[in-house]
């Protein structure tokens, strides 16, 4: 190791000289001059002019006058916002009055693609460009979210819990593994953006074809986002705020349609389920009056005195310290019982304040930023916590030929611990809302907390915990985080054409967690537990080192840029975590392990690390501004796949080409006199990536381990001692290898009438050798099936965007834009035997196939076409063993004559025919108003929360409205109501009611308001006077509406952690086991403010 | 060119430099885990011989549902059968209710993780024989190879039963099955039993007759469960000499001779390992295991009384109940009629179903004061009765009195399960204090996969079967008389205030275990081959009642599948049941409604899943 790192500096080292030595130095001078817009003739203030191939540049000062040292034939390059760019060749040492033509597009927009950048009009690949100010208006703690319907191809699905990061696809789902695209932040590779302070952000870019995005090779299979963090200008030191200060309010009403316990009662007994007749001893519909449970030396009460008899009361006893003593008396909850759901959800403040400081001089640039968010979320004990400050630099020496600095931030966080995608499965707190009975009250007679264990003549109320009580012992977990991300650089002028440049960077990560867990006295079966804490550690930590050379040169009407690198990164990682019980006091300031008994012993865990290491080149020229070539090429070797050996072939490397072309009709001679023509470019790419998906270290080989619960056995007999034992831990393929994304794309780009921008472009990603674990069948064993090349996917769609913007007159200017994003999965091949595999689990069978010739993730299951109206009918034709009059009628798919499993059959497409977003903005005068929509349109979702609350064969729980109100009344063994579309209340049929079928499958098409902000800019006239440059406030409704059939809270369901691995799992997706809403209304008040 | 000569030579050699650090970038050994060379030696194989000893538990950490994948069955072997309800709630574990009421679709997640489970077992004993020839180093001999793959054999046949006895045509899967070799579509074209017959033969002639490790198979373990694999495959005559050898050769791996003592010890963790004990599966717990070594398979399995609340499932049959009734000779009332339902369940045992606790201290009839206050039925019993079921009024271990119907959770049946349920004064050296659903709930009670009440019960079967009634019936009441000794009998407390006060020699309840042939009709060779067959069943019932094996027993009885008691029985027993428990519980809501259906549900389906993995090789069995 050590011995490696020698070799690296060393290699640094003669790099830097090699920067150094051969730099060509040259005269300069320095010049003066003035920036006006042709327009009005007056000053432009803080345009750009930069010297063109360098970073070398000014901003114009408040007169429009700059100063720049410059060397005869260089070329000055003058941007500014809402103006064309302007290239001036510097001559002689003349002053130089630089006019600017108002621009209707922004095809001289520099875009960053990657290890270089391009304008907008010699770009051939397929890249879309954030509109970062409209992206920003959403209130986020989460920079993820600010990629939903702002770049078409992206389709982006947020969790309403603070800080929880998004599900990102680009161009469709791309595999049944990780999908997230990789995000590479001003040059730093990373796996998310989460943590980036949206008010830090410069740029976003979308990488998504292969001619754009195949210069990351392996890693860029799943498209690439590119993000640049502001940097520092030269010129005038600059302060600015920007912050809001909001609210935000929980989903309204009944929101799971639940029924009240009175007619939870009365459903009891149309069930005759005695066992839950026994809960209402007074009869249907009459709810006892008070529930105990508790010690045998208690006197007890008969049905009579439960339901009025107040002597109850003075046997109440509660012991924290020894549960066994406990008798525990409760009230409970009549009329509409529990709104358990708002017993959690609350109206929460929130806020976010971000100090941006910059400047510089022509040497050095600067900027820093101090960011500060608190994100109450509306869940109690849902929060998160940041602290930020990001330093990012730039220096430069030799006349600007030698120029390095550092982009830099630290997170300091803090949340609640583990709820990235962990509120959507059956045991967590959102959805002991809906289990939870509503009899239950939320707090007992002596205050405690109220539960399931004090039912109604001691016997339980269902097993659903008290979600308030889940939430507020909730309040002492913390979750620190410290995150550390950037990279520092160096860069250097090679002779006139070739820059070269180093860069190190990466993360650092450190989580501490710890909890604490309650003894839940007040739920039934758990009533004795002891409490417990635990506490554990991760650690991780990873590098970037790119060096590329860049060869630029324009000759004629050539020009062209050759792009040459090495680069190699690598993480390791490390996880601790340790766990007691039977503490004498949870405070705590007081709870150390060593307090508590140990159950288990402590366990730490080796992250694999991972290397990657790869060279790459890439090509881009165009020939008189019309006609553009772009190539690339990388070769990469990853440490995930099998390195060869005698008989089996190196997996490691790989190598991924593409090339890209454009035509820029426009500029033919022919379409010269089109005067509504303002641009039009024609282009097409075609290449290939990689992609390693969810393949680890391990892969490869067959492995044993040990684990006391799963090796270790009492061959000695006895009560207490232990012998290990070894198992197969993990079955290794070595033949496994990176999957391939082969992308073609084609496209156009226009601006026509100066006002109307569009874009439209179709592309087809097939991927061969799609990686995801295999399915087996038990019988090779319990060792982790190995990820293989299970198939391969083929993806196709349009994607389009628009831009229509006018100023109307000097008052009133306004834009629209929209994007609109089609993806069409379709499963081509699969290698295993069975052409398909099960995956998204429920309490009954798999919810998902992923299956040749379908999209992936659709929902499998029986088709239900109606409810038996008698035994007699159930009893005929095609059916199944149990159904009886008010069971589901299903399908007879393959026509046999009997249901069975094989009339399952595909019951619904989570994948959304098209997503759009639509932003809006008008500004007159000093007022600007901004809408921004979002919507996805044709897919389902599966509402999973109905099997708690819509069967009444499932466990006993909160039941749904729909059960009481159109559940099928069996009397005599005939339906009473025939309209009924439930299945009636019977408690021991899977088959017939709860089976994973059509009834959960709900089209979760949505169109959401997402934000609307109205706005004022204060009069700069005004504001000069006491020395502030801009003034700009907003109030602003965030998610005001959301138009959608779905009955559940939020038709946008982030997959679930319950499926496999993690939150980028997307074999299955569009299953709602109770996920946080993300269509909560916000309203806030924010400032920005530049002095 | 020339001026970036310099540049160039430099760039080469540092690219160079490069490619050569790099080489190392990409070598990353896996971490965390052992590679295969590690354990080619003797205590690698000594590991994975434990390994797959570790499945026998039937829990896990790494794969399954403790009670799902248990060995001791109480789903599959008890509450599919007329030893037991699921319990709990009628809607907790919805997905165990179309076992009990036989309503089963092969999509049943309980089904499908038993199993995986029995499969990953199977892999774990072939891990060992594919191990053994790996070992170069000289650290294990010949002999102790083959006696390791003698064991692995023992394991291996014990797994494979677990699911023949399931699902009758399921995959055999030897050690050259594996992944590497793609073999691993194994098919199911029918019963196994020569298989499992051939492994435990193998490990019968590589065993010895003693361990030095009492968790260890011996000889004549293999040897009992070989003949246990002979009795589901109806071969009695080949069973019979196997069971005599046992019988009068038998020991323990510890060399104690095999002998009945206090029937209690075979389900108390302070006594286990008795020579009583065939064959046991190993539990401990506060062994550093978080309770994962215990007894989870049954953690499900407690009263709701006053000690625990959790969980209340695998509650007695009122028909397990009244099984235990005696004629005045003290032999059960086991006849059967037409509808196959016992002479017992006629005359039904009174419980305390349906009184409710009231204010005064009294069970009442339905809640009402005005109603007779319930008292314990007075009538001869089979001392058996409670040990078998807590019973409300009668000593529930040192717990106190059993609180019946009021500790049965979901109040709806009045027994309550014991078998696996530990002292109160061993709660500190035989429970675990880590939480599951509740504390304790993994007791280091041993689970008797083969007990010689056992092996002498199927030896009267085989005399049945060859018309040696008059041997059978000595066998027959070789168990029983073991019961007729007054201090294996259930006592009353000392107090009943303070049970841990101890016991009085005053037995709990009326009991009276008489012996076949004491009275003269009462032998089995007055009675015939018929009805001594029946005789012996119901000995079964009784003796290893709540044990998990009533539900194989009865299939293994029935003709369809080649048993002596013709073809429907196990129906007719089952349909007998649940028709009479409508009757005398006022419908059980799980059972309610339903049948069991002959030709189908005397096998589990085989899970949905597998045959989707295998694409067809795997063949549904009949009627699902």
């Amino acid at each position: 190791m050590f011995k490696s790192l020698l070799l690296k500096g060393r290699t640094l080292c003669l790099l830097l000289c090699c920067m150094v030595s051969s730099l060509v130095v040259t005269a300069q001078t320095r010049h003066t001059g003035k920036v006006i817009g042709s327009d009005d003739k007056l000053p432009v203030v803080g345009a750009s002019v930069r010297i063109k191939g360098t970073n070398v540049g000014t901003v114009t000062d408040i007169n429009g006058d700059f100063a720049i040292n410059v060397s005869p034939g260089n070329v000055l390059v003058v941007s500014y916002i809402g103006y064309g760019t302007k290239e001036v060749t510097v001559q002689g040492t003349e002053y130089i009055t630089i006019s600017l033509e108002p621009a209707n597009s922004t095809l001289n927009e520099v875009v960053v693609t990657g290890y270089t950048s391009q304008r907008k009009k010699d770009i051939s690949g397929s890249v879309a460009i954030v509109d970062i100010a409209d992206a920003k208006k959403i209130p986020t703690t989460s920079s993820e979210q600010l990629l939903q319907g702002q770049a078409s191809g992206v389709t982006v699905i947020n969790s309403g819990a603070p800080g929880a990061p998004s599900t990102v696809f680009i161009r469709g789902v791309g595999g049944f593994g990780q999908t997230a695209p990789l995000y590479v932040i001003d040059g730093v590779q990373t796996g998310d953006m989460s943590l980036v302070n949206p008010n830090d952000i410069e740029s976003i870019t979308v990488l998504k074809d292969a001619g754009a995005a195949a210069i990351y090779g392996v890693s860029g299979g799943n498209g690439v986002i590119v993000v640049t963090t502001k940097k520092g200008k030269a010129g005038k030191t600059t302060i600015s705020y920007d912050g809001y200060y909001g609210t935000q309010l929980p989903l309204s009403g009944n929101v799971w349609h639940l029924m009240n316990p009175e007619q939870q009662s009365q459903l009891a007994f149309r069930a005759g389920d005695k066992a839950t007749e026994a809960l209402y001893p007074g009869g249907a519909g009459v709810i006892p009056t008070y529930g105990y449970h508790g010690t045998t030396g208690v006197p007890v009460f008969g049905a009579a005195g439960v339901t009025s008899d107040p002597n109850i009361l003075q046997y109440y006893k509660f012991d924290a310290s020894n549960p066994g003593n406990d008798f525990l008396v409760q009230k409970f909850a009549t009329g509409a019982g529990t709104d358990w759901f708002h017993t959690v959800f609350k109206q929460v403040p929130e806020q976010q304040h971000t100090i941006t400081g910059s400047g510089g001089n022509d040497k050095s640039t600067y900027l820093f930023s101090l960011g500060y968010v608190n994100q109450q979320g509306t869940l109690i004990s849902t929060y998160e916590k940041r602290y930020q400050a990001r330093v990012n630099t730039n220096f430069s020496v030799l006349n600007n030929h030698v120029r390095f600095g550092e982009n830099g931030f630290v997170t300091y966080k803090e949340n609640n611990g583990g709820y990235n995608g962990s509120f959507q499965n059956e045991g967590s707190l959102i959805a002991y809302t809906y289990r939870e009975m509503p009899i239950v009250p939320q707090f007992d007679v002596g205050g405690h907390y109220g539960g399931a264990y004090d039912g109604p003549t001691g016997e339980p109320l269902g097993n659903g915990s008290n979600p308030y009580a889940i939430a507020e012992n909730a309040l002492t977990n913390n979750a620190h985080f410290v995150y550390v991300q950037g990279n520092i650089f160096a860069e250097a002028d090679l002779a006139k054409y070739f820059t070269l440049h180093t860069s190190i960077g990466g993360q650092l990560y450190n989580q501490y967690y710890w909890n604490l867990g309650y003894n839940p006295y007040y739920d039934y079966e758990s009533h004795g537990n002891p409490n417990s804490a635990s506490e554990n550690e991760q650690m991780l930590s990873n590098y970037n080192w790119t060096n590329t050379i860049v060869y630029k040169e324009t000759f004629g009407k050539h020009n062209i840029q050759v792009l040459g690198g090495y680069e190699q990164k690598e993480s390791h990682g490390r996880f601790f975590s340790a766990s007691a019980q039977g503490f004498f006091s949870l405070d705590p300031n007081y709870v150390q392990l060593q307090f508590g008994t140990p159950v288990n012993a402590p366990t730490s865990t080796i992250i694999q690390p991972q290397a990657t290491e790869s060279f790459f080149a890439r090509l881009d020229y165009t020939y008189n501004d019309k006609y553009i070539l772009g190539a690339s090429i990388r070769r990469d070797g990853v440490s995930l796949f099998y390195p060869g050996d005698a008989s089996i072939k190196d997996q490691q490397w790989g190598t991924f080409p593409s090339v890209s072309l454009a035509w820029r009709v426009s500029q033919e001679d022919f379409l010269k006199g089109v005067s509504w023509l303002n641009d039009l470019k024609l282009r097409g790419s075609y290449g290939e990536l990689g992609y390693y998906g969810d393949v680890g270290g391990t892969n490869a080989y067959s492995l044993y381990g040990s684990g006391t619960g799963s090796t270790y056995y009492g061959i000695n007999g006895g009560n207490n001692s232990i012998t290990q034992g070894f198992r197969n831990t993990t079955i290794g393929n070595p033949h496994v290898s990176w999957q391939t994304d082969k992308i073609t794309n084609v496209g156009f780009d226009a601006s026509i009438f100066n006002h109307f921008d569009v874009s439209v472009e179709w592309y087809k990603k097939v991927v061969n050798g799609l990686l995801f674990t295999q399915a087996l069948p038990s019988t090779v064993g319990g060792g982790g099936f190995p990820v293989v090349n299970v198939g391969d996917l083929e993806n196709k769609g349009w994607d389009f965007s628009a831009t229509y913007h006018d100023r109307v007159n000097k008052d009133f200017s306004f834009s629209l834009g929209t994007n609109i994003t089609t993806y069409e999965t379709n499963i081509v091949k699969e290698n295993g035997v069975s052409p398909f595999f099960d995956t998204g689990g429920s309490r009954d069978a798999n919810i998902v196939r992923d299956q040749v010739g379908h999209p992936i993730g659709e929902f499998f299951g029986y088709q239900v076409t109606g409810i038996y109206q008698s035994d007699a009918a159930a009893a005929s034709g095609a059916t199944y063993s149990g159904a009886k009059a008010g069971s589901f009628i299903y399908k007879d798919v393959n026509g046999d004559g009997k249901i069975d499993a094989n009339d399952r059959t595909f019951i619904g497409d989570p994948n959304p025919k098209f997503t759009y977003g639509v932003n809006a903005n008008a500004s007159f005068r000093r007022w600007d108003l901004s809408m921004v929509f979002y919507g996805s349109q044709g897919n389902k979702d599966f509402n999973y929360v109905r099997y708690w609350t819509d069967f009444y064969s499932t466990f006993q729980g909160g039941k749904s409205l729909d059960l009481y109100n159109k559940g099928a009344i069996v009397v005599n063994g005939v339906v009473t109501n025939p309209g009924a579309t439930v299945p009636a209340a019977s408690y021991s049929q899977a088959m017939g009611s709860s089976a994973i079928s059509s009834y959960y499958v709900e089209d979760g098409s949505f169109l959401k308001c997402r934000v609307a902000q109205l706005g004022y800019t204060f009069d700069p006239g005004v504001l000069r006077r006491v020395g502030i440059d801009k003034l700009h406030v907003y109030v602003q409704g965030t998610n005001l509406f959301t138009i959608t059939k779905y009955t559940g809270l939020d038709p946008e369901i982030i997959p679930s952690l319950a499926n496999q691995s993690g939150r980028n799992t997307s074999a299955a997706f569009g299953i709602d086991y109770g996920a946080y809403p993300n269509n909560q209304k916000q309203y806030i008040l924010g400032v920005n403010l530049t002095f | 060119m020339k001026k970036y000569s310099k540049f160039i030579a430099l760039g080469s050699l540092a690219v160079l430099t490069l490619t050569y650090s790099c080489k190392k970038l990409l070598n990353k050994v896996p971490v965390g885990n052992l590679s295969a060379g590690v354990l080619a030696n003797k205590a690698g194989l000594d590991g994975l011989l434990i390994g797959a000893y570790s499945m026998l538990d039937g829990a896990s950490t790494n794969y399954g549902t403790s009670w799902e994948t248990s060995i001791d069955n109480w789903v599959y072997g008890g509450i599919a059968s007329d030893d037991a309800y699921k319990g709990s709630n009628t809607t907790d574990q919805p997905t165990a209710a179309p076992i009990e009421n036989h309503s089963l679709d092969p999509q049943n997640e309980f089904i499908n993780e038993k199993w995986v489970f029995n499969m990953q077992a199977i892999q774990r004993a072939n891990d060992v024989i594919r191990e053994v020839p790996l070992i170069k180093d000289g650290s294990v001999s010949a002999a102790y190879g083959a006696e390791a793959i003698a064991e692995a054999r023992f394991l291996r046949g014990v797994y494979h039963m677990e699911l023949a006895k399931m699902y009758r045509n399921v995959p055999y899967v030897d050690e050259s099955v594996t992944y590497g070799a793609g073999n691993y579509n194994v098919p199911n074209p029918g019963p196994i039993w020569d298989k499992i017959e051939a492994d435990f033969t193998a490990a019968m002639n590589g065993l010895p007759t003693t361990q030095s490790q009492i968790g260890r198979a011996n000889k004549y373990a293999a040897e009992a469960l070989l003949a246990k694999a002979y009795m589901f495959d109806h071969k009695y005559t080949t069973a019979l000499p196997l069971l005599t050898d046992l019988i009068t050769n038998g020991v323990t791996s510890s060399g104690a001779k095999y002998a009945l003592g206090p029937y209690e010890n075979n389900f108390n963790a302070a006594t286990k390992n008795g020579p009583e004990a065939v064959f046991n599966v190993q539990m401990t717990v506060q062994d550093g295991s978080g309770g994962n070594n215990g007894n989870l398979g049954a953690d499900l399995n407690f009263p709701a009384g006053p000690y625990t609340s959790c969980c209340g499932f695998y509650q007695p049959s009122i028909t397990l109940g009244n099984a235990f009734e005696v004629d005045a000779n003290g032999l059960p009332k086991f006849q059967r009629d037409a509808n196959g339902v016992a002479a017992s369940d006629k005359t039904p045992l009174p419980t305390d179903h349906g009184y409710i606790l009231a204010s005064n201290g009294n069970y009442t009839l339905g809640g009402s004061t005005s109603g007779t206050p319930f008292t314990p039925p007075s009538q001869a019993l089979d001392p058996r009765i409670d040990w078998t079921l807590g019973r409300y009024g009668i000593p529930y271990l040192d717990w106190g009195l059993c609180g019946g119907e009021q500790w049965s959770r979901g109040d709806i049946t009045p027994y309550n399960p014991i078998k696996n349920v530990f002292y109160h004064s061993q709660q500190a050296s035989t429970a675990d204090n880590a939480a599951g659903w509740a504390t304790n709930q993994a007791t280091a009670n041993s689970y008797n996969l083969v007990r010689f009440a056992d092996v002498i019960l199927w030896r009267a079967e085989c005399y049945v079967e060859s018309s040696q009634l008059a041997l059978a019936q000595a066998d027959v009441n070789t168990v029983r008389a073991r019961m007729q000794n007054t201090a294996y009998w259930v006592h009353t407390y000392v107090d009943n205030s303070a049970p841990s006060k101890g016991f009085t020699s005053t037995p709990a309840a009326n009991y009276q275990i008489g012996l076949y042939g004491a009275v003269a009709g009462t032998d089995f060779v007055t009675m015939g081959q018929a009805a001594a067959r029946e005789a012996v069943y119901t000995e079964r019932q009784l003796e290893l009642g709540m044990e998990g094996h009533r539900f194989f027993d009865l299939q293994r009885y029935d003709g369809l599948y080649g048993g002596p008691a013709g073809s429907g029985y196990m129906a007719k027993v089952l349909n007998g049941y649940m028709a009479t428990d409508d009757a005398l519980l006022g419908g059980n809501p799980v059972l309610h409604g339903h049948t069991f259906t002959a030709g189908k549900n005397e096998l589990y389906p085989i899970p949905q899943p597998q045959i989707d993995i295998e694409a067809g090789k795997l063949k549904q069995n009949p009627g699902y």
